[in-house]
């Protein structure tokens, strides 16, 4: 805590047993996510097919693309949520082994935000946020509620922090799910479209609050079908197709020359 | 005899009805509890050997086992007082459903719970018993009163193992007095009047639960 009672906006260190895995490369700490050659099937539907990514420290990609194409499978292989097949992720540095022990140390610095917000039922939106500080990081509850309170109050809800996920909007739950992710200070945020599952009315609640984290310069891999975002926020745009990466470009060129006429097709779809 | 008489004769065997049913609930919760998560988390042999521990509790007959485990067993020099075989026997066989109960409720969460605990680093025991088991035990507690009134019920078998509960009361006046029609409209009405309850007591439970989704502020 400083001064004025807010906990420290530190990034926290990548923690040096992860990147211990690694003594024959050392770990680049620079590459929040990296993925090289990955291969994922979901029996014999070849879900993702030779994908190779790197998520720079402090930058914003974002992932767009049909469904079924694969995005959202690769955002969840990037915390271990999928195994997969072939191929490597690295974060920070360190190679995902499927070591449980490994992955929930790698777990605790990724950030993840799901399109149903999975918020605990059982808990209050204090609760929610303070779980993962004093169980698994083990702070006071009272340092607990401070840093809790801090980030409801940066996603603009501290005044609902007593009740409980069902008695709020569809956008309170999701700038409650954001707070969560953000209590555990991680080094990069996952979204895996946090807006899809909202009324119309409420996604800008939540890209604003995107829009603000990308703007103090979080780190961020999204999956979103929000152009608006990606125009606003992302300095690079992937998209995927059937398991692939068709095109990577900065937004300007993505919405204004794509390379490929796969992009071009969704485009017109996506922005009539 | 008059009725009055008859009823109070019956709840002379109340305590180890009563004995009974609590002892049986010192088997059957822990037993629910630990091998329904035990299913649930468990996959391959491990899983199988699980399953087949509570399918033997739970299809085997009642009544047999208590034979098995009150005649039978002395001949193998295992000589286990009445009251723990009863206890055992009709605990293990509730527990068994029970913890079957256990497992659909934890397999009845929407997996977004589990990932979005696991993500936020939370080691597997912590995500089992802060998040898994709260929500499930939560929805399971209607089922878990239908299970204590059949306990309470069942115990009415252990009466073949020489115990002097409600039912062996009654059966020795009905046969000192030779009224069978009054001691055991009696006895139907005894059940019900400890029965009857723990159902009122299971309808306000399942309000209560019903009424708030939330349970707690704390954890």
């Amino acid at each position: 805590m400083n001064s004025d009672g807010q906990p420290m906006r530190q990034t926290a260190p990548w923690p040096v047993e992860i990147s211990q895995h690694h003594s024959a490369h050392p770990p680049d700490r620079t590459v929040a996510v990296e993925a090289a050659a990955l291969n994922k099937w979901f029996g014999s539907f070849h879900a993702l097919k030779d994908i190779n990514l790197a998520v720079p420290q402090g930058s914003r990609i974002v992932i767009c693309g049909p469904s079924g194409s694969g995005k959202s499978t690769l955002i969840r292989c990037a915390n271990g949520l999928e195994t997969f097949q072939g191929g490597t992720i690295r974060i920070g540095g360190a190679e995902l082994t499927g070591d449980e022990k490994q992955l929930q140390k790698i777990r605790r610095t990724v950030g993840m935000v799901f399109q149903q917000f999975n918020l605990f039922p059982h808990l209050t939106v204090m609760a929610n946020c303070t779980l993962a500080l004093r169980r698994v990081l083990g702070k006071s509850r009272s340092e607990a509620v401070g840093i809790a309170v801090h980030y409801l109050e940066r996603v603009r809800i501290p005044e609902q922090a007593h009740k409980y996920p069902a008695q709020l909007s569809g956008g309170q739950q999701q700038r409650v799910a954001i707070a969560r992710a953000l209590c555990m200070n991680p080094r990069i945020m996952l979204f895996d479209e946090p807006t899809s599952s909202l009324d119309p009315e409420m996604v800008k609640e939540v890209l604003d609050v995107m829009i603000d984290l990308a703007a103090d310069g979080m780190t961020m891999l999204c999956v979103t079908h929000e152009m608006g975002f990606a125009r606003e926020a992302a300095d690079q745009v992937v998209f995927m197709d059937q398991g692939r990466i068709v095109e990577t470009a900065s937004p300007a060129t993505f919405f204004a020359a794509p390379s490929q006429e796969r992009t071009r097709l969704f485009l017109n779809k996506m922005l009539r | 005899m008059t009725t009055v008489e008859i009823f109070v004769g019956i709840f002379e065997g109340f305590r180890v009805t009563a004995t009974v049913t609590a002892l049986g609930l010192l088997y059957a919760v822990p037993f629910a509890l630990v091998f329904g998560v035990a299913q649930y988390l468990t996959k391959g042999m491990a899983r199988l050997a699980i399953t087949a521990v509570i399918e033997f509790w739970r299809s085997s007959a009642v009544i047999i086992l208590l034979f098995v485990f009150y005649y039978v067993l002395p001949v193998i020099d295992i000589q286990l007082p009445a009251i723990t075989v009863a206890a055992m026997v009709l605990g293990l066989n509730a527990g068994g459903y029970g913890s079957q109960a256990v497992r659909a409720g934890l397999q009845s969460l929407d997996r977004g719970q589990f990932e979005a605990a696991a993500a936020l680093g939370l080691p597997r025991r912590h995500i089992l018993a802060l998040i898994e088991l709260p929500q499930a035990l939560t929805r399971m507690a209607p089922t878990f009163i239908n299970q204590l009134i059949q306990l309470i019920k069942g115990t009415a078998l252990v009466s073949l193992v020489t115990l002097t509960d409600m039912t062996f009361r009654a059966k020795e006046i009905a046969e000192s007095e030779y009224n069978p029609v009054g001691v055991y409209t009696s006895l139907l009405l005894a059940y019900f009047v400890i029965c009857y309850p723990v159902t009122v007591f299971g309808r306000w439970v399942e309000q209560r639960i019903g009424g708030r989704k939330g349970l707690t502020n704390e954890f």
